[in-house]
């Protein structure tokens, strides 16, 4: 595998045209490509492999290429503003990943949701897990060139980016969860519509699997290939769906439950093969279990008044005009007090399984307006290892399956 | 209340007739769809997407409201909104004086909201389209005239307005638009 000799600079660039790659001869029947970052089914990410022939001997994941330097920018502003600028780390994602900021400095503050605004950042939590995993579908879909995975999924995700520009006002960038509790109440009808969007998405789940997971030309394709054995997977540190998918259990909202994810009945689904058709029935049956916990959100929304979505702390300062407003409209205004918001000296950790895997959060504070340090360790950069050690010994021609089974998503991992 | 559990699942097995089985059934359902296919494509600009109350839009000042908190550019994490200083007459005395006002650069505006959710008088609202064209960089910082009417909404000139539902078969379906609906 290792050991060949690389002859950089001797031998002339291009030697073995690909169209999109760009490549040259490093030794003996040993070619190097370099595969995106200009997305030939790559995403804003290089992966670069050395094949023999048609066998790839060596891949290296080369990432980096958005990065934003979020860290560093969260700390040059003021608390509440590091929620819109996380946020951007994956919009599609949007609530699972500024989950655990609000709640690491709700740790920090000594405060926590009212119980309808846990119930309530579930509900989006759920609605932006389906949606992320539809639309890593779609890409999947269309790595494999079957164009009509591509549709489907990106069409249905259309169903759940609507019901959650009804419920925040924004079809991606919600800026949900802010500190102490959540933004807007669920507006009148809302859960109808989703009861009738999870009815749909269950038949919906049954059509995916005879046109795509099940169907014998794409199962040919996915079958075996990949496969990521249970200790590699322990041993790597990879996470989410991923991690489930090779047979060890870990789920953040089953190990560590936050928010009411201790409540609610649902499965945490544990496929045992952890090759690439494992992986898409892993979110498959996520799925699934999503819309199940959508189900009982519903329910409990229906049965409990509408309360405040705030925190005393915050909600009892509102003048009336505010309160009117959440009474008619279902708004929950911010008073002023966020913007001058001092959090506490002290350090906070907090985690959350996203779309992706476990998304972890280390906050501190030195008592200012602004965050001392915001450390973030995101799934898909956790996951990118698997490149690594998963292409050598597939052919050219399965790194598309694998790329799309793992559903790595650039942004979340550069930051 | 029942806590999460855990459940092993292993792939489907593929049965003797797999291949005859699965083609049979990917076919039918492509045939399902190619009779009876399911389409809400926005034809835009002859159609437009009504946007539901609440969307987060276009924001609009109303300067009677106005109490030049600046609460508004304080919480704007992406420094779109921005107090100026503009000098006037007070009505009662007569003096000079200068007041700082509230202007929006829509530039740098991502639409977060927090400007309208944290303005203590309602001074500040969204409207509910996006879809607003300007000729250059420079006309999207308002100034305090144009901060206060609202954006020129050219599709709803011309198009009709339709809106999006959730349908139990069909998922989202596109209907017209009926007056009056929030
Ligand atoms: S919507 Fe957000 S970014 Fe835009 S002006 Fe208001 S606070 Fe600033
Ligand atoms: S927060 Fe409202 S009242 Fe205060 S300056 Fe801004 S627009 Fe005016």
């Amino acid at each position: 595998m290792s050991g060949f000799v690389s002859t950089r600079g001797q031998v002339g660039f291009n030697d073995l045209k690909i169209p999109g790659a760009w490549s040259r001869k490093i030794g003996k029947d040993l070619y190097e490509v370099f595969i995106g970052p200009q997305h030939p089914g790559s995403g804003h990410m290089r992966i670069i492999i050395r094949i023999d022939g048609d066998v790839i001997v060596e891949a290296d994941p080369d990432m980096g290429y958005v990065h934003r330097t979020m860290e560093k920018l969260g700390e040059g502003r003021e608390w509440i503003k590091g929620i819109p600028l996380y946020e951007r780390m994956a919009i599609h994602d949007a609530c699972n990943v500024t989950l655990p900021y609000v709640r690491a400095v709700e740790q920090l503050l000594g405060i926590e949701a009212p119980l309808r605004a846990k119930y309530l950042r579930v509900l989006l939590c759920e609605i932006n897990r389906i949606a992320a995993y539809l639309y890593g579908f779609g890409i999947f879909g269309v790595f494999v060139g079957h164009s009509t995975m591509y549709m489907w999924p990106f069409g249905d995700r259309e169903v759940w980016i609507e019901l959650a520009d009804w419920l925040t006002g924004a079809r991606l960038t919600h800026s949900y969860p802010v500190f102490g509790g959540v933004r807007r109440d669920v507006p009148a009808d809302f859960t109808n519509q989703l009861r009738k969007a999870i009815r749909y998405m269950r038949k919906r789940l049954e059509e995916y699997r005879k046109i795509y997971v099940d169907n014998p030309v794409i199962r040919a394709r996915l079958e075996d290939v990949g496969v990521i054995p249970k200790n590699l997977a322990i041993e790597l540190g990879i996470t989410g769906p991923n991690l489930r998918a090779s047979g060890v259990l870990y789920d953040v909202r089953y190990n560590d439950p936050y928010e009411v994810y201790d409540e609610l009945d649902f499965e945490i689904p544990v496929f045992q093969e952890g090759d690439a058709l494992a992986r898409v029935w892993q979110r498959v049956e996520e799925i699934k279990q999503s819309l199940r916990i959508l189900e009982q959100v519903a329910d409990w929304l229906d049965k409990h008044p509408r309360e405040p979505i705030l925190h005393d702390r915050f909600w009892k300062t509102a003048p009336p005009l505010h309160k009117k407003i959440f009474e008619t409209e279902g708004r929950a205004k911010l008073v002023p007090l966020y913007a001058l918001l001092k959090v506490p000296k002290g350090k906070a950790y907090a985690k959350a399984e996203t779309a992706r895997g476990e998304i972890t959060y280390y906050v501190e504070s030195d008592g200012g307006q602004k965050p001392y340090r915001v450390r973030i360790v995101s799934a898909s950069a956790r996951n990118a290892i698997v490149f690594k050690y998963i292409l050598p010994g597939h052919r050219v021609m399965d790194l598309p399956t694998i790329y799309g089974s793992i559903d790595y998503f650039p942004p979340e991992a550069d930051r | 209340m029942v806590p999460p559990k855990p459940v092993p699942k292993t792939k489907p097995r593929r049965g003797i007739f797999h291949a005859f089985k699965g083609n049979l059934e990917a076919l039918m359902i492509g045939v399902k769809y190619f009779i009876d296919p399911k389409r809400f494509t926005l034809i835009y600009p002859k159609e437009y997407n009504k946007l539901r109350e609440g969307y987060r839009g276009f924001i609009v000042l109303i300067k009677q409201k106005c109490i030049n908190c600046a609460s508004c550019a304080r919480i704007c994490p992406a420094a779109a909104m921005k107090m100026i200083r503009i000098p006037e007459v007070d009505e009662k005395t007569g003096k000079q004086k200068v007041k700082n006002w509230p202007v929006i650069d829509y530039r740098r505006c991502i639409f977060c909201g927090y400007c309208v959710d944290v303005c203590p008088t309602e001074a500040l609202y969204h409207v509910p389209y996006h879809d607003v064209v300007y000729q250059n960089m420079a006309e999207m910082y308002l100034d305090l005239e144009s901060f206060q009417k609202p954006p020129e909404y050219k599709a709803a000139e011309e198009g009709i307005p339709v809106r999006y539902i959730v349908d139990e078969e069909r998922g989202l379906v596109k209907v017209p638009y009926k007056e009056g609906e929030k």
